[in-house]
């Protein structure tokens, strides 16, 4: 929509929130929510690749995939040696995000808790940052003046939930809530103490709710219980955050553009495949001695001459290549590189599930899914069964899969698509709207603001 | 050697913007140096200063001048500040610009090896990683 403009824009991020319980068939009622799609417009937004808190905010908020940001999860490697996998934080952000680019245009801008923001930078405006910050003792607010200000007016400022690892389920739930109202309360102290062009915010409680409780509440995850005492926690949050959600969307006030985000979306996890054990029982990856019991792969003494591939786990799986030339005693000849990638594609791929029949695994390059490959990527992406199921990467298990996560209580996977809700005042009423895609974001923020949208942005505006 | 600049900043708060811009850049890993009035007073004048400041950046030094009437010899920057940016900002703009002429690497602050090893539990405890 040409022309379009916004005096003010808001954007609420709802970091793994489910088109399933916003616009789907187990919708619950949310009444701000789905008034803001009735009067505008909604759709499945699809996330990058990989689907994943970082680098998917940062895509979303740049208008850039992955490989131009050089960042392909929470740990990269910082280069081809076999240590030093680092956290990729705000540092490894090189490119402007739509706060930096309107700031330069002279508009105000209020950041909180958007995923890689520390360390902070400044802004025209003010900026909080996300639970990458170490603790509440680091600077992450810009200005400095602003922590104190903001730990006054909300008690502490909490970076994120302690202690997610528990069985202690109802504890843990008070805790998420807690998480979903503190970061409400510092957006309702920043949005009525600040005078703002652009505010946008996260809240991350939706991706723990979801990966705690995803059994308790899914009928169809395969640990279900009927008549657990969790199975309406879901319900129960999602109102509880639309509710404050209404309160921030009459503090904006009738004239203030409003998006509704999520990075991904989620799914009930199936179990966890071993990659690591199924490429040493497959002759990719050798170890100079047995794994005494379970073991992170990073713990082993890897037998580096005698190893073509090894991989990483969490939501998806990364495979590196073990390359001549490239990696210190890689042993794949580089011009045999592209011949062992499709060999290795090709076999994850024909990978059966525990019944026997094929998983539907996708193994993918990165140069197929990327305008450019910067930093050190893997040599592919897989997703497991279409992400039912997670990455092992740990060793010594019996077999190839798991149905215990070696970490801890996890029962969700993320999903491909989440959530855009957008209601720019031109009374769409209710359009719901296909194909749009993370990094169309960013271009259709800075539209709806009158700011050139930069050529390099890789995504369309949106209406 | 990398490459240094004489960066002369106009405007009301070119002051507050140069030290913080001199912070920024030592916090980058760079060497800076504020050349203010008092400044050119102890160097003997506008031409020596403006000698000094083609010494400095042409040894890798970044020159930050907020002193009128000085012609530094070299690779020079004229910035003009906005009065409506805070200091802090103003610098940030300022490290972008040098960043786009290839002057400077802006690598970030990196976590400590302590913090790096807590979050990484702190993320594997979340299942995002091992």
């Amino acid at each position: 929509m040409a022309g379009r403009k916004a005096k003010r824009i808001l954007v609420v991020g709802l970091d793994c929130a489910a088109p399933r319980f916003v616009f789907g068939p187990d919708r619950f009622d949310l009444p701000n929510l789905q008034r803001l799609a009735a009067k505008g417009c909604w759709g499945r937004l699809r996330s990058c690749d990989p689907p994943i808190t970082v680098p998917a905010w940062a895509c979303m908020t740049s208008g850039k995939d992955p490989g131009v940001l050089g960042c392909y999860g929470f740990r990269n490697r910082r280069d081809y040696s076999y240590e030093g996998m680092v956290t990729a934080n705000a540092s490894s952000i090189r490119a402007k995000r739509v706060w930096d680019i309107l700031s330069r245009k002279g508009r105000k801008v209020v950041v909180l808790g958007v995923p890689q923001t520390y360390p902070v930078r400044p802004v025209n405006g003010w900026l909080v940052a996300d639970f990458l910050t170490p603790d509440t003792r680091a600077d992450y607010t810009y200005p400095k003046t602003l922590k104190d200000e903001l730990e006054q007016a909300v008690g502490s400022y909490l970076l994120d939930v302690k202690d997610f690892r528990t069985n202690e389920k109802a504890a843990l739930r008070d805790r998420i809530f807690a998480l979903m109202h503190n970061r409400f309360d510092a957006a309702r102290f920043l949005m009525a103490d600040k005078p703002w062009d652009f505010f946008m915010m996260v809240e991350m409680g939706v991706d723990r709710l979801h990966h705690a409780f995803w059994k308790y509440c899914d009928p169809r995850h395969p640990k279900f219980e009927p008549g657990n005492p969790y199975a309406q926690v879901f319900r129960d949050y999602y109102q509880a955050l639309d509710a404050r959600l209404g309160e921030l969307l009459a503090l904006a006030g009738d004239e203030t553009a409003v998006m509704v985000v999520s990075d991904h979306g989620a799914k009930a996890m199936q179990g966890g495949i071993c990659i690591n054990q199924w490429l040493i029982e497959n002759g990719w990856l050798g170890l100079a001695e047995p794994p005494n019991g379970r073991t992170r792969i990073e713990d082993c003494r890897i037998d580096w001459p005698h190893t073509r591939a090894w991989a990483s786990g969490g939501y998806y799986g990364r495979v590196f290549l073990n390359v001549e030339g490239r990696e210190p005693q890689g042993v794949i000849p580089a011009a045999e590189y592209d011949v062992c990638l499709n060999e290795l594609i090709a076999a994850i791929e024909a990978m059966p599930g525990p019944d026997g029949r094929l998983l539907g695994n996708r193994a993918l390059r990165p140069r197929d899914l990327y305008r450019e490959v910067n930093g050190v990527p893997p040599d592919l992406f897989v997703y497991f069964g279409g992400l039912d199921w997670r990455s092992v990467g740990a060793v010594g298990f019996d077999g190839i899969y798991t149905f215990e996560n070696d970490t801890g209580p996890d029962d969700a996977n993320h999903d491909f698509d989440g959530i855009f809700i957008m209601d720019d005042g031109t009374g769409r009423k209710g359009e719901e709207l296909k194909g749009l895609q993370l990094m169309d974001v960013a271009p259709t923020i800075l539209e709806l603001s009158g700011v050139a949208v930069p050529e390099d942005m890789q995504g369309k505006v949106i209406g | 050697m990398e490459k240094g600049a004489t960066i002369c900043l106009r405007g009301t708060e070119a002051g507050a913007t140069a030290q913080a811009l001199a912070f920024r850049l030592i916090e980058l890993g760079r060497n800076a140096e504020r050349i203010d009035e008092d400044m050119i007073k102890r160097l003997g004048g506008v031409k020596r200063a403006a000698f000094v400041c083609g010494l400095l950046s042409r040894n890798g030094v970044f020159a930050v001048v907020t002193a009128p009437d000085i012609r530094p010899e070299g690779n020079v920057l004229e910035m003009e500040v906005d009065e409506h940016d805070t200091p802090d900002f103003a610098a940030e703009k300022i490290l972008d610009e040098l960043a786009e002429r290839d002057l400077l690497r802006m690598d970030g602050v990196q976590y400590t090896p302590e913090e790096e090893e807590a979050i990484r539990k702190r993320l594997a405890d979340l299942g995002y990683v091992e």
